[in-house]
């Protein structure tokens, strides 16, 4: 009987590791408003490049987003823990958003700017970048859009300028908007379990 | 008969235990994060680390960020490996009751 009881009570001490580590290994970051946010960016740009000044446009709606996504981010960011696997999706992120800027900035500034080769470049970067996060998290709705971009940018050396504005305003809308606030309602349900769970 | 393994009494406490699985499966983690996840209280807490920081299981780390404190506790290899021989004794101890 008593060795029973302490059975039970290592038996305990057991689960409780393994839910702790399930627990800990969890994502707890909130990451997909910037997703909308970036969205909305582009939307902003695109209609400011197409009614106003074509050649600010995309520099400074990009730097203000980026600017935005820093701050609000930093201040999130307090009561966390650190993950191996958030740090490596948050860094395939920012290499990203850094060789995007340096690239799409280059070719505006020297003048070999073309609406495919843009579309194409930001279709494949975040393709790429969409893909490497959703294997990482096994999301297979983030590997959809990854698929998503990836088409954009194919379609992008094929098709006519408004063939291509369109399909590049519709993943902008599917991968960005949509699925940003998709991830912010999965967050926030998941948010929820795990404060019940405390 | 074999003889039996003794469990670690440090790593044994409920707390200290949820404190170390929890803190395996990441890099660093704030206190209040700890806290959260434990459902304890800001003493018991501070109590049950200051243990583990006394046997070398965690190392801590204060800063301030945006002019706030931030605690930020670490597992050291130390405690990684006590915690696996915890586990391994754990599972010797309760041999063919295990996950019964």
């Amino acid at each position: 009987m008593m060795e029973n009881r302490e059975d039970l009570e290592l038996n305990d001490r057991l689960q409780l590791i393994e839910s702790m580590i399930a627990e800990g290994r969890r994502t707890t970051e909130k990451w997909a408003w910037t997703f909308v946010l970036w969205g909305v960016a582009y939307y902003v740009a695109i209609a400011w490049s197409a009614w106003g000044n074509a050649t600010l446009a995309w520099p400074v709606t990009m730097i203000a987003a980026s600017v935005v996504t820093g701050v609000v981010a930093g201040r999130i960011k307090s009561n966390k823990a650190k993950t191996t696997s958030g740090r490596a999706i948050g860094s395939v992120w920012m290499a990203m958003g850094f060789t995007l800027f340096a690239l799409l900035m280059s070719l505006s500034v020297s003048g070999r700017y073309d609406l495919h080769v843009f579309v194409a470049i930001i279709g494949a970067m975040l393709g790429m970048a969409n893909g490497i996060s959703s294997m990482i998290l096994r999301w297979k709705m983030q590997f959809a859009c990854a698929g998503v971009w990836t088409a954009t940018a194919v379609a992008a050396c094929f098709t006519t300028d408004n063939q291509v504005s369109v399909i590049f305003l519709g993943a902008i809308f599917f991968c960005q908007i949509v699925f940003g606030i998709y991830g912010m309602i999965a967050e926030s349900r998941r948010h929820g379990r795990s404060a019940a769970h405390a | 008969m074999p003889e039996l393994p003794e469990l670690n009494p440090v790593i044994h406490g409920k707390l200290r235990l949820a404190l170390l699985s929890l803190l395996v499966g990441v890099e660093e983690a704030e206190f209040t994060w700890l806290r959260a996840r434990t459902g304890s209280t800001d003493g018991n807490l501070g109590a049950q680390l200051a243990k583990l920081e006394e046997a070398g299981y965690v190392a801590v780390e204060k800063k301030f960020v945006l002019r706030k404190p931030q605690t930020l506790y670490r597992m050291t290899e130390a405690g990684r490996l006590a915690l696996g021989e915890y586990v391994q004794a754990m599972k010797q101890l309760l041999g063919g009751a295990i996950g019964g």
